[in-house]
């Protein structure tokens, strides 16, 4: 077991979990903090998936295919902003509405559009290449992990002090977090909570966006029908576990994309392929009951 | 500044909240904008700040005629206005809290907190209101908080100052404090408008009255033309309610005793809390809001666990217990949020009345309900505690404040249970129903029931109280019996952990 | 006046129709589909066929997004956001299937014992997702969902080895005995299972506005805070109603083995999205027990006709999600408030 951690193989694999939860998951702390409760993530991510496919299809460079999926993304995003927020849906009906709507759209285009069910793949897909960083290759364990990774990964680690820094200084992070925590006192001030709102499920699409890139373009140079695959739903967690905070989140991104990448490892040693699947969503699950116990013991005062 | 406001009308819906009202706020003059609740006072300035739209009429700011599309708009008139629930953000820093909606921006937008500081340093020096601009704000006392709202005011530099009822959960000190900080602003050339229901504070600092009653206006005259009674005859429309008359009667037995409870709360814990409570008598709980009154009630309804001590309703011990077995044993509850604890406002008034009810037998039949039989308690509640309604079919929701609460009332009322426990009864509701609340509650003590009555307001506990227990920082800090109870005793205990027999230092001056 | 008030309570349903019909009308023009052929091959596709065999399968879908949504609606109805009819589903459609395959005895009896285990099945995965809200403090909401997937790839796995039929080549478990199949309504190919869909109807009817126990799920449902200050025993009312949403998903478990597939295939309660449009099915008409069978017939139709649009016009028969999910968005925020979403969020102190 020992070994297979130490494994560089297994080390420079984990980004590539880690990166698009951690991606969706920002996304979703922007809308937390905003006081959007936004559990679409998953439908976010596919759009996104599907979108990146297309741009790198049909433009030739990964770039504009990461471009199109952060588009398409923030109109998810939009979307959500109409019903949610203008149209005064209830958050989570709109939520499972655009998860049907995602995996919907999708599988129809892909099948309107590139005219096959199921996955889409075509060399003509330029997905993004692996940078290599010089010095920080050689360093063990850490360097297989930091080094070689798409640009999104390097996007994704940079996203979480910026956001950190956003939300703790920048007059937009300030009012998202009132917006969230006291949204009368926006609109007393004559700020509207739902423009601020708005702007953070934007931002949270364009987030998203980019981590469905990062399954369709960086790890794969293919679409597969439904192949967020729950990731979404685990970053929700993620983004419930930590209340939206930055590095808390880092961690259990960094955590959650961990194991889903061991039980990657594991699936050639034997143990069936349904149990290896199963692992990312116990893991989500005995995570989110430690600390979900853990808290609530701590909220009753038995801890302190 | 001066303004004028020009024949004013606010429609919600078909309701008329405010009917065609002309008022002029002068620079340099405290305005005390006085009326019960729902008088249409607090939407008159919401109109005024850009909160509302108004259906007819004008708002002419210095002979200029003015519209606002957003408070903003209005904060950029110089207009400020301390909200009576605070507006402010408990997560975040002193600081943070001031500048947000109107931060000072370098570049990106990343905002300038060294220049928000530098300004925050002048205004307090000059006006001698200071809060600690790094802590946060979750930690301050209420007063701290209200100094941080007119901070906030004073740093959009307003030169009206609009405060909604700014003294409802100040202590005395505090209270003085603030008016302190209102007669250097009246002082500096500041128009200030003081909506409040409390005459004595009109009587004290203000230097206009204007008295709203249903929507109107109905005087506005300089304090000095008129007089307490006159302003109080103009807030009821008519002749003051009669002093309640209260029969002397002994109490019975101890219905509920209460015995070195301690409930966890954030912070501080509450307690340790000891009493006994009577058959046939009132014991009142008066206190600032805040002081831990909140969690002693939901130890003894049993909504929570306490930590520690004993509680037991006619000698059967009960602090194990669940809600519902608590009322069973006869424990009844009125509790002080009607919209959420009180009501569920989607459901019909008929399951409304029959909730929580442990009669079983004469709603259902087996696992089925008798809808007629729900029906018909239904009305009974609406004609005995006669509330305004289409039905029993009706939805919760379409009720009238003071009408939703007299169905609570009636529905907890009607159990006949020997204890009752009710937590500001009267919060927020008309004067006709807090009379007849008043009544009902006087009633059951007079056929022997215990009753728990905690309340913030201190005209409420003084007139029904037989005893009067005050909290102060989670304990009791004195009783005081019905009797010789006076607002000095009860104010200076409210402010103490001391329960000195005279008043603390600093509470000499108050009125 | 009464006309004027009519229309404008009318008018924005008008204009909402008018939105989705504008919506899959650029679909359908995005995919170039002849729009007359498209339109009667769904409403062959939905209610037509040889002797009505189309509509036959409509009513046979009806059947158990019908099920699915009666379930979905009683954990609604009473403030829990259990979205976890999925894993219910399969764990009762595994249930069911294994124990027809290896309890012996009259069919009948097997019918019976596998129905009673597929009911027990989903309420216990319900269960487990209310134990971890009241107990763990996990909101019901994501751990109702996250709940789905283990047994997704439990069940997978069962018939993908311990239990598969190999010769069949296919990653499914063996026929249930053929005595056990749910019978066909005389002259048709729609099975009985229908019926066991209405007799759920019925009950959640009588239950949600009849009984005490109802009653009280309503109260809670609307406001939990309520619930609890009038003492009702709020615990004990959320894992009952958790139990009862569970049996029922699981009854549609069971109908979908003994009924349509005859054998647990890997899939098949999944990849149709059951319980997902169940929900849907639910939300529709905000959650009014007498409407939901017509919803779920609504949404069955909408599935079958977009089957019948693709072999009439070549339109991705996918549009039908598409479709789902456009209505829901409308209609969502037109029947607003049916969801109490403070509640859902909560810290899982129920």
């Amino acid at each position: 077991m020992l070994d297979l951690l130490l494994d560089p193989s297994f080390a420079a694999s984990i980004p590539r979990f880690v990166t698009p939860i951690l991606l969706a998951a920002l996304g979703g702390a922007l809308c937390e903090r905003a006081g959007v409760f936004n559990i679409a993530l998953e439908g976010f991510l596919l759009t996104g998936a599907f979108a990146a496919v297309l741009g790198a299809y049909y433009s030739g460079t990964p770039y504009l295919g990461a471009a199109a999926a952060m588009a398409a993304g923030m109109a998810m995003g939009l979307v959500f902003a109409e019903f949610n927020l203008r149209r005064d849906g209830d958050a989570i009906v709109v939520s499972i509405a655009i998860n049907l709507l995602a995996a919907g759209l999708t599988t129809f285009l892909l099948r309107a559009i590139f005219n096959v069910t199921g996955a889409f793949s075509d060399p003509a897909i330029v997905g993004f290449g692996a940078i290599r960083l010089p010095l920080i290759e050689d360093i063990p364990v850490l360097g297989p992990m930091l080094s070689g990774q798409s640009i999104l990964f390097y996007a994704a680690l940079a996203s979480v002090p910026v956001l950190h820094v956003f939300l703790a200084r920048h007059r937009l992070g300030l009012r998202i977090r009132a917006a969230g925590e006291n949204a009368e006192a926006l609109r007393a001030g004559g700020v509207s909570p739902r423009r601020v709102q708005l702007l953070a499920l934007v931002g949270c699409g364009a987030l998203c966006g980019l981590g469905g890139a990062q399954l369709s373009i960086a790890n794969v140079n293919l679409f597969v029908e439904n192949m967020s695959a729950g990731r979404g739903w685990i970053a929700v967690v993620a983004v419930l576990l930590t209340r939206g905070r930055p590095w808390p989140l880092f961690c259990i991104a960094l955590l959650f994309g961990a194991v889903d990448s061991l039980s990657f490892r594991v699936q050639g040693m034997g143990l069936a392929q349904q149990f290896t699947d199963m692992m990312p969503y116990l893991a989500t699950l005995t995570v989110l009951i430690v600390l979900s116990w853990w808290r609530a013991r701590r909220a009753r005062g038995d801890v302190s | 500044m001066r303004i004028a406001l020009n024949g004013v009308t606010v429609r919600f819906g078909l309701v008329t909240a405010v009917d065609g009202v002309s008022l002029g706020i002068e620079p340099g003059e405290i305005h005390a904008l006085v009326g019960e609740n729902g008088a249409g006072k607090s939407t008159l300035m919401n109109m005024l700040f850009g909160l509302v739209k108004p259906a007819d009429g004008t708002i002419v700011i210095d002979g200029v005629e003015r519209r606002w599309a957003s408070p903003q708009d209005a904060i950029r008139a110089g207009l400020g206005m301390v909200h009576q629930h605070f507006m402010l953000q408990d997560s975040m820093s002193v600081l943070e809290n001031i500048v947000l909606c109107a931060e000072p921006v370098g570049r990106f937008g990343f905002v300038d907190f060294a220049r928000a500081r530098a300004r925050l340093d002048a205004i307090a020096e000059s006006h001698g209101v200071s809060v600690d601009l790094d802590g946060q704000l979750g930690r301050l006392s209420v007063g701290e908080r209200q100094a941080v709202e007119i901070l906030k005011v004073l740093y959009r530099e307003a030169d009206l100052l609009i405060l909604d009822e700014p003294t409802a959960v100040l202590t005395p000190q505090e209270k003085d404090r603030l008016f302190d900080t209102l007669r250097s602003f009246r002082a500096a050339g500041k128009a200030i408008v003081l909506i409040t229901h409390k005459l004595d504070e009109v009587m004290e600092i203000a230097d206009r009255v204007s008295v709203m009653r249903a929507g109107r206006l109905v005087a506005s005259a300089p304090l000095a033309e008129t007089s307490k009674e006159e302003i109080a005859r103009g807030i009821v429309g008519g002749v003051l309610p009669a002093p309640r008359a209260r029969r002397a009667q002994k109490p019975g037995e101890v219905v509920l005793s209460v015995d070195a409870l301690t409930v966890a709360r954030r912070g501080r814990d509450v307690g340790p809390v000891s009493f006994d409570l009577r058959a046939g008598e009132i014991v009142g709980i008066a206190g600032v809001s805040g002081n831990g009154q909140a969690e002693l009630v939901r130890a003894l309804t049993g909504l929570e666990r306490p930590r520690s001590g004993a509680v037991s309703l006619r000698g059967e011990r009960i602090e194990g217990r669940s809600v519902g077995e608590r009322r069973s044993l006869g424990l009844s509850y009125i509790p002080e949020d009607r919209q959420r604890m009180g009501l569920a406002l989607g459901a019909s008034v008929s399951d409304n009345a029959s909730a929580g009810r442990d009669d079983r037998r004469s709603f259902a039949a087996g696992p089925f309900l008798k809808l007629s039989a729900m029906a018909r308690f239904a009305r009974t509640l609406i004609e005995n505690y006669r509330i305004r309604v289409a039905g029993p079919r009706a939805r919760a929701a379409t009720m009238s404040g003071g009408n939703k609460q007299k169905l609570v009332v009636g529905r907890e009322l009607s159990r006949a249970t020997p204890l009752v426990i009710a937590e500001n009864p009267t919060w927020g509701v008309d004067i006709g129903a807090i009379d007849f609340i008043h009544g009902e509650l006087m009633r059951m003590r007079d056929a022997g029931h215990a009753i728990l009555l905690i309340s913030t307001e201190l005209d409420e506990v003084i007139a029904l109280s037989d005893r009067i227990l005050v909290m102060y920082d989670g304990v009791v800090s004195g009783e005081v019996a019905g009797g010789e109870a006076s607002r000095e005793r009860v104010g200076a205990l409210m402010t103490s952990r001391a329960a000195a027999p005279s008043g603390p230092e600093g509470m000499g001056e108050v009125a | 006046m009464a006309a004027h008030g009519t229309m404008r309570a009318v008018l924005p349903w008008v204009i909402t129709l008018l939105w989705i019909a504008a919506i899959i009308l650029a679909l359908l023009l995005f995919v170039g589909a002849p729009l007359g052929e498209a339109l009667s091959g769904f409403w062959q596709g939905a209610f037509g066929g040889r002797r009505h065999a189309y509509l036959m399968a409509t009513l046979s879908r009806t059947a158990l997004i019908t099920g699915m949504a009666i379930s979905v609606m009683l954990s609604f109805r009473a403030g829990l956001f259990n979205i976890g009819g999925e894993g219910q589903l399969v764990a009762g459609g595994l249930a069911a299937a294994l124990t027809a395959i290896l309890l012996p005895g009259p069919p009948l009896l097997v019918l019976v014992a596998a129905i009673l285990a597929a009911m027990l099945a989903g309420a216990l995965w319900a269960l487990l997702a209310g134990v971890l809200q009241l107990y763990m403090g996990v909101p019901l909401l994501v751990g109702s969902l996250l709940l789905n997937y283990p047994v997704r790839y439990l069940a997978s796995y069962a018939v993908a080895h311990p239990f598969r039929d190999v010769p069949s080549g296919m990653v499914q478990s063996h026929l249930v005995p053929q005595e056990t199949w749910l019978a066909y309504f005389p002259g048709t190919r729609l099975d009985i299972g229908i019926l066991f869909t209405l007799a759920a109807t019925a009950f959640a009817l009588v239950y949600s506005y009849w009984t005490v126990h109802g009653y009280h799920t309503r109260l809670n449902g609307l406001s939990a805070d309520f619930a609890r200050t009038v003492g009702l025993p709020v615990r004990r009312l959320t894992l009952q109603t958790l139990a009862i949403s569970g049996a029922i998903a699981g009854l549609v478990g069971a109908i979908a083995v003994f009924g349509i597939h005859h054998r647990y295939i890997d899939g098949m309660l999944v990849q149709p999205l059951y319980a997902w449009t169940g929900i849907i099915a639910v939300l529709l008409v905000g959650m009014v027990p007498w409407a939901v069978p017509l919803s779920g017939f609504f949404f069955a139709a909408v599935q079958t006709g977009a089957a019948g649009m693709e072999r009439a016009a070549g339109v991705p028969k996918e549009i039908a999600l598409v479709i789902q999910a456009v209505i829901i968005l409308f209609v969502a925020s037109r029947v607003s408030g049916a969801l109490s979403s403070k509640e859902g969020r909560g810290d899982g102190h129920a």
